[in-house]
């Protein structure tokens, strides 16, 4: 028996008064307001027992005369290292019982231990935030007795440098302002609680004071803006249950970091009840099919995890499985905006890219693809300059890439759906049809002269364009170019093949990325 | 119920008249978005109380095409 009792009474004592959290009454306010409490976010998502705290001691100790501990507030915050299926994790989870989670203004100086961002770097693991904090307040100013430069950058510098080389999940499970709203994007993925979370960098009270605007917390940065509108927030959950069981699923996917490759699991064959290929594409070629048929008729059985379906719905993206392996997964959505490529599309697009990129998943495309969106809206919102950035990010990327021509494909909207180096493989569907630029409508621009000078210009125009339909048909592109065509039922066997060859090159393709990741 | 586009289009087509009752899931009408006919269809079972749209109208995202009572 050691003499240490006394300290080790003392340490039991500090980690009782940790785990207060804020007290007994935000605890009861934070269940009130439909939300789980900090500790038990971090139980859920991380496997039973594999919770280690980082800095679990950190607060600020209020003492007596004789230095004796006469109270404690804990950091808004707990850090640690968990394990999620087994695979060890960062966790950071912000803790709206203490303080409104904002930050303290305590800390800093020489000893300070790691930031858990530079843990999840120098390990080389997945690192996942749990927001529900409010950034900096006010409050610390009078308990600091000045102000401070807002130079959070000594932090954020390492959430920008963690993007290229660990995956990033944000959940976002309360309302969340200033910095922490910027952790919110700074991610590979994320996730919000329908009714209880929102983002903004200055909440209600801040518009109201800078703009005059009277608005209320979920029509400022609530999940309709932000899933639907914005973009800012990829998916929306209805409980924060099942935004913790996306964020393990989203990282199922992934490899721990930019150094592995994603791990196989174990194969399985395309749902029974999935359509069959060869009859899924309308003869009619005004009609519309389901973007989520082709899906699952080319991915594993249950397989598919969407990403942002509310966002640039002309097209569906997320990732899945093709015989064990991960992969990336896209696909022109023909019933929102016919399929074009409109800002939100794009954006959304240039991401599912840069992530397979970052870490190694092929990418596999199904393109029905009318081009770029036209139209006053269109250009507002500056489609070229999103068309330019998702050429960027096709001609930069390195993933095996195959495409399957579903339908359409025409323009520049076209072009982002072909990569002329590295591996790529396209195929084309019969039903295929393709130009630099659709007929109807392209026929009416180009032969304008001579349809305006006939008798008939409706006949004539009629006449010219079934005069370049009769020369659209796929094959005789094939004749000339090579384009191999098969069958769409075959699309499958074709993908299991591609995913297989391509496990070479990705192996070969592990380590930091040559163009950083940007959210 | 307010029914609303989600998208820039052409209306297409309009296949009910007001006082029609329709189940949810029923075609409302046809939108035109690049070349694509997209249907709208009831989101609940109701009467068509009002129609806001004629064919060849276009219509914004956001814009009422139809109520349901």
């Amino acid at each position: 028996m050691g003499g240490w009792s006394v300290q080790l009474d003392e340490l039991r004592r500090r980690i009782d008064l940790v785990a207060e959290r804020g007290g007994p009454e935000g605890i009861a306010r934070q269940r009130r307001n439909g939300k789980l409490v900090v500790t038990e976010r971090i139980e859920r998502l991380v496997d039973p027992g594999s919770f280690e705290a980082l800095g679990q001691l950190r607060g600020q100790g209020v003492y007596d005369e004789r230095g004796g501990l006469e109270g404690f507030t804990p950091l808004a915050q707990i850090d640690g290292f968990g394990r999620i299926d087994g695979r060890k994790v960062v966790v950071m989870a912000g803790d709206f019982t203490v303080r409104g989670g904002s930050a303290s203004g305590a800390g800093g100086g020489l000893g300070q231990e790691p930031l858990p961002q530079e843990r999840a770097i120098q390990w080389r693991i997945p690192y996942v935030r749990l927001l529900d904090s409010a950034g900096g307040s006010v409050r610390s100013f009078e308990e600091l007795g000045r102000t401070y430069l807002p130079d959070g950058n000594v932090w954020t510098q390492y959430d920008v440098d963690l993007l290229s080389v660990v995956p990033v999940v944000s959940a976002v499970l309360g309302s969340v302002a200033g910095l922490p709203a910027l952790h919110a994007a700074l991610a590979h993925f994320n996730v919000m609680t329908r009714d209880t979370g929102q983002v903004f960098p200055g909440g209600p009270p801040v518009v109201r004071e800078a703009t005059g605007v009277e608005i209320g917390k979920e029509e400022l940065g609530g999940h309709q803006i932000h899933t639907r509108v914005s973009g800012v927030i990829d998916n929306v959950a209805g409980s924060e249950d099942e935004a913790i069981a996306m964020i393990r699923r989203f990282l199922s996917y992934l490899p721990s970091s930019v150094h592995e490759v994603p791990e196989r699991h174990e194969p399985r064959p395309p749902a029974a009840d999935a359509v069959d290929l060869d009859d899924v594409v309308p003869r009619n070629p005004r009609a519309t099919f389901r973007s989520h048929d082709l899906i699952t008729a080319l991915v594993d059985e249950d397989s598919f995890f969407e990403i942002a379906p509310g966002y640039g719905r002309a097209r569906t993206v997320g990732l899945a499985r093709i015989d064990g392996y991960p992969v990336g997964i896209m696909v022109n959505n023909p019933m929102h905006l016919g399929g074009a490529t409109d800002v939100a599309a794009g954006d959304k697009v240039t991401r599912l890219i840069n992530l397979c990129d970052t870490f190694h998943l092929p990418l596999i495309d199904l393109a029905d693809e009318p081009g770029l969106m036209v139209g006053l809206d269109s250009e507002r919102a500056g489609i070229e300059r999103a068309g330019a950035r998702l050429i960027c990010a096709v001609i930069d990327s390195r993933m095996p890439w195959l495409t399957f021509v579903v339908r359409r494909l025409y323009g520049v909207g076209g072009q982002a759906h072909h990569r002329p180096r590295g591996m790529y493989r396209r195929y084309a569907w019969p039903s295929a049809a393709w130009g630099s630029m659709h007929i109807l409508g392209g026929a009416a621009a180009a032969y304008r002269r001579e349809i305006e000078a006939a008798d008939d210009p409706e006949a004539k125009r009629a006449e010219i364009e079934a005069r370049l339909l009769r020369i659209a048909s796929p094959f005789r592109t094939a004749e000339a170019t090579g384009q191999d065509i098969i069958a769409p039922s075959r699309s499958r066997a074709a993908a299991v093949e591609f995913v297989a060859d391509a496990q070479r090159l990705l192996a070969d393709q592990v380590g930091p990325p040559p163009n950083r990741y940007r959210p | 119920m307010i029914v609303m586009s989600e998208m820039a289009a052409q209306v297409w087509r309009v296949l009910v008249e007001v006082g029609d009752e329709v189940a949810a899931g029923d075609r409302l009408l046809i939108l035109e978005s690049m070349k694509m006919e997209i249907d709208v269809v009831a989101p609940v079972a109701g009467r068509v109380g009002r129609i806001d749209v004629e064919p060849e109208q276009a219509v914004d995202e956001g814009d009422v095409l139809v109520e349901l009572v």
